[in-house]
């Protein structure tokens, strides 16, 4: 995949509304470069939304039509609930689950990605709290992978890394550690690897905080509390050259960039942000999902606000950019399409259900799975086009996961492979 | 380090000190399995005694000589589960389940069936032997089950009553619905359950069956309370402030001027917004009485959307300021120490300022049990003197 490269000076605009009088005019601190560059992917599809962590994979080319029946590569049964991604990773489909009267085992699967044969399974007890809303689950942060690891965090807070064959490398019951940390809605958020340090992001409103931790060994590299606010959003891997590695965090009430070497706190913004969906990012812009679409530039030094539009609105799902354009679905389970320019709405259809999972890109069609099991496939490369409508049994609140021509849809019960074409 | 108590220090400490040299190699990966039972038990105690966030590295090479374990010595090692940081647990079920998944069918049956059958043996590692015997010879575990009514491991309680039950819809099915025998079932069933969904699923059928059962009463709900009027909680400012209330009552149990409210909700809630008035930015106090059959040690049980803080006897026990992040029977627990006879509970409940329709609710529900969940508490109504 390629490394995303600032080409575009940043625009300058200011917002047009209150985020930006009342979020925007309240950055603490300033970037002191212009260029984003993302982190080089580990794996087919380490993490959440993929590589970096975007939801795009260009350069893939998938099925169009597949059914229970047909088109399918495998199905294999799973052994509890999750609300997790699948990755792959070599050639092994990873996955997570929870199971028993209180959710209170949790479970790590690896899958052959030829056959859906299981690799192995390993099954560790929770340390924290396992209650949780029934349309989430204690297995609902997707695992991260580094190619040579993956590292899977729990609900209750459990932060475990295992090797490609299973074995426990190290653990870090967070829990233990911070016994006010987790909430009983779920904790949802996926933790991230870059540079050697996993990322971890535990907002609650209890003990709050970020953590980044030494892939190898488990070990603290750094700790910085966070406000006491729960969200389920994902923290975001940002390169800046002098900065290197970076990462965004994103609550209800605003934005932090941290150093992913030190936590050193490089930029905050404090502003209305969702709570759920994540950021994205691409050709040195942040897209913030806010009320709308929030798109924070960076020029060098001051960074400025670039636009916002209320029309790109997420509900649960992460919106995803590429090329010129940004896509989002929202609460009514409609497909915005908007320039990356400035916002504006290219175009818009409208699906249906409800739409827990993110959408990806793969080529230039949308991969979006609702709850019911019904995947849509929208062509963006003109009017936003609905293609393809393919359907399976069960609930399906996991972010689809693609890699070789293959998609891996997971559903309550199943994960399903759909064959390459 | 915990060292096993049944094994002299030399040989625990030659066992650990082996199992690490010979373990770490290059790649910190598994090169030397364990040369006896003695050493697989000392490396087993060493791996759950585990704790802190150092020598993780150690803690995976020695989980490595547990999978490497001959098939004798799983069973015994079980045993060290006793003495189980949370940590160390999972240490040794990651090194456990390699060996068992190893071993296959080579894992010996009939160790594993005694095994379970003991319940002075950890209630974790019963239940993941029988896991691995279920697994390997299903007919042999499921005929452990009928047994396991009174079990202390929850989950093993759990299959067994989810057994009997199976036992009663193969009796009753269609126009046998309901007979004698079957209810029968169903009350031995409500007896043993402890957890929630069994027990509602329990009480349901038989009610539906011609026996009202009330699961507020089979849960043992305290359900009478006296409620305070509202004192401020403006911005949060009152779950950490000591109104004299909470000073002079935390140990009485009946104030004056305080409102009586029963609960005939099923889940014993006390809905505050009902007894005193749907407000927001504020907190209310409510007292109750309870019986103890026995003085000691109990679980103070609590479910609240609210921010709460419980006193038994007058200390406090629970502190939870979270506010509409979800509910649930027995979300928070606590143990406390109950007098034999007469307690006084009270619970300080505080409401924020959120809008939302979501964020509306300003209520709690409370039981007192034992560490399985059987309720413990009666109750004198705090309406009577």
């Amino acid at each position: 995949m390629a490394r995303l490269r600032d080409t575009t000076p940043l625009a300058t605009r200011r917002l047009p509304n209150a985020v930006c009088t009342a979020g925007i005019a309240v950055l603490l601190t300033v970037l002191t470069v212009a260029v984003f560059e993302a982190a080089a992917p580990a794996a087919d599809w380490p993490e959440f939304r993929g590589g970096l962590g975007l939801g795009v994979a260009p350069d893939e080319t998938i099925r169009q039509q597949w059914t229970a029946t047909e088109g399918i590569a495998w199905r294999a049964d799973l052994p509890g609930k999750s609300a997790s991604s699948p990755i792959v990773v070599g050639d092994l489909v990873v996955v997570t689950a929870s199971s028993g009267a209180k959710q209170d085992l949790l479970h790590i699967l690896a899958l052959e990605k030829a056959t859906g044969r299981m690799r192995w399974h390993r099954t560790f007890w929770a340390t924290g709290r396992t209650l949780c809303h029934p349309t989430s689950a204690v297995a609902a942060g997707t695992p991260a992978s580094d190619g040579r690891r993956i590292v899977a965090m729990f609900s209750s807070c459990d932060l475990l890394a295992v090797d490609l064959d299973g074995r426990l490398l190290w653990q870090r019951n967070l829990a233990v550690e911070h016994p006010r940390s987790g909430n009983d809605v779920g904790m949802g958020s996926s933790p991230r690897i870059i540079d050697d340090t996993v990322i971890v992001q535990i907002d609650c409103q209890g003990d709050a905080f970020a953590l980044g931790v030494d892939v190898a060994t488990g070990a603290d590299r750094w700790s910085e509390p966070r406000e006491k606010v729960a969200s389920w959003s994902s923290p975001l891997a940002i390169r800046l050259p002098d900065r290197g590695a970076c990462v965004l965090f994103q609550n209800p009430n605003g934005l932090e960039l941290r150093q992913v070497a030190d936590g050193k706190l490089v930029w905050s913004w404090r502003g209305e942000c969702a709570g759920i969906p994540m950021a994205t990012a691409l050709a040195a812009t942040l897209y913030v999902p806010a009320d709308g679409i929030a798109a924070l530039a960076a020029a060098g030094v001051p960074i400025s606000p670039a636009w916002r539009s209320a029309k790109l609105s997420c509900g649960i799902a992460s919106p995803i950019a590429w090329d010129d354009s940004i896509a989002c679905i929202n609460r009514a389970g409609v497909l915005v399409v908007g320039s990356i320019a400035d916002g504006a709405i290219r175009g818009q259809v409208r699906l249906a259900g409800s739409f827990w999972a993110s959408p990806i890109l793969v080529g230039k069609t949308i991969v979006a799975c609702n709850k019911e099991g019904k995947t849509f496939l929208v062509a963006v490369d003109g009017e936003p086009k609905i293609v393809a409508e393919n359907e399976l049994p069960g609930t399906f609140t996991a972010t689809p996961a693609v890699a070789d021509g293959s998609v891996y849809l997971r559903s309550d019960t199943a994960l399903w492979k759909v064959a390459a074409p | 380090m915990i060292m096993c108590t049944k094994m002299p220090v030399v040989v625990w400490l030659a066992a650990v000190t082996a199992c690490v040299a010979q373990a770490v190699g290059p790649n910190g990966a598994a090169e030397t399995p364990p040369q006896s039972v003695a050493q697989a038990m000392a490396i087993a105690t060493e791996l759950a005694g585990a704790t802190g966030l150092t020598g993780q590295a150690e803690l995976s090479a020695q989980a490595d000589c547990v999978a490497a374990m001959q098939a004798a010595w799983i069973v015994p090692s079980l045993a060290a589960f006793g003495n189980a940081t949370p940590a160390g647990a999972n240490w040794l079920r990651s090194g456990l389940e390699r060996a068992a998944d190893r071993l296959g069918d080579a894992l010996p049956a009939a160790e594993l069936t005694a095994f379970v059958a003991d319940v002075a043996q950890p209630p974790r590692a019963r239940s993941l032997a029988f896991a691995w015997l279920k697994a390997r010879a299903p007919l042999q575990a499921d005929a452990l089950l009928a047994a396991m009514l009174d079990d202390p491991s929850l989950d093993l309680r759990r299959e067994a009553v989810e057994k009997l039950l199976e036992s009663a819809a193969g009796d009753g099915a269609g126009a046998q619905a309901g007979t004698a025998a079957e209810k029968e079932i169903y009350r031995r069933g409500l007896a043993a359950a402890r957890d929630v969904d069994q027990l509602e699923q329990i009480a349901g059928w038989l009610t539906d069956h011609g026996e009202p059962t009330d699961i507020a009463v089979v849960l043992g709900f305290v359900r009478n309370w006296r409620v305070s009027a509202a004192f401020d909680n403006a911005k949060g400012v009152g779950f950490a402030r000591a109104y004299p209330a909470e000073i002079e009552h935390a140990a009485t149990p009946v104030p004056e001027g305080w409102k009586a409210v029963a609960s005939t909700d099923k889940h014993g809630t006390i809905d505050l917004n009902a007894a005193i008035a749907t407000e927001k930015g504020v907190l209310a106090y409510a007292v109750a009485a309870v019986e103890m059959p026995r003085g000691g040690l109990a679980e103070v049980r609590v479910g609240s959307p609210c921010a709460v803080a419980v006193w038994v006897n007058g200390k406090r026990v629970m502190t939870h300021e979270i506010y509409h992040a979800s509910e649930a029977i027995d979300q928070y627990v606590a143990t406390a120490d109950f007098r034999a006879g007469n307690n006084v509970v009270l619970v300080k409940c505080c409401q924020n300022e959120q809008t939302e329709a979501w964020a509306s609710d300003w209520k709690f529900q409370l039981r007192i049990c034992d560490p399985l969940g059987k309720p413990l508490a009666t109750q004198m109504p705090a309406t009577q003197k």
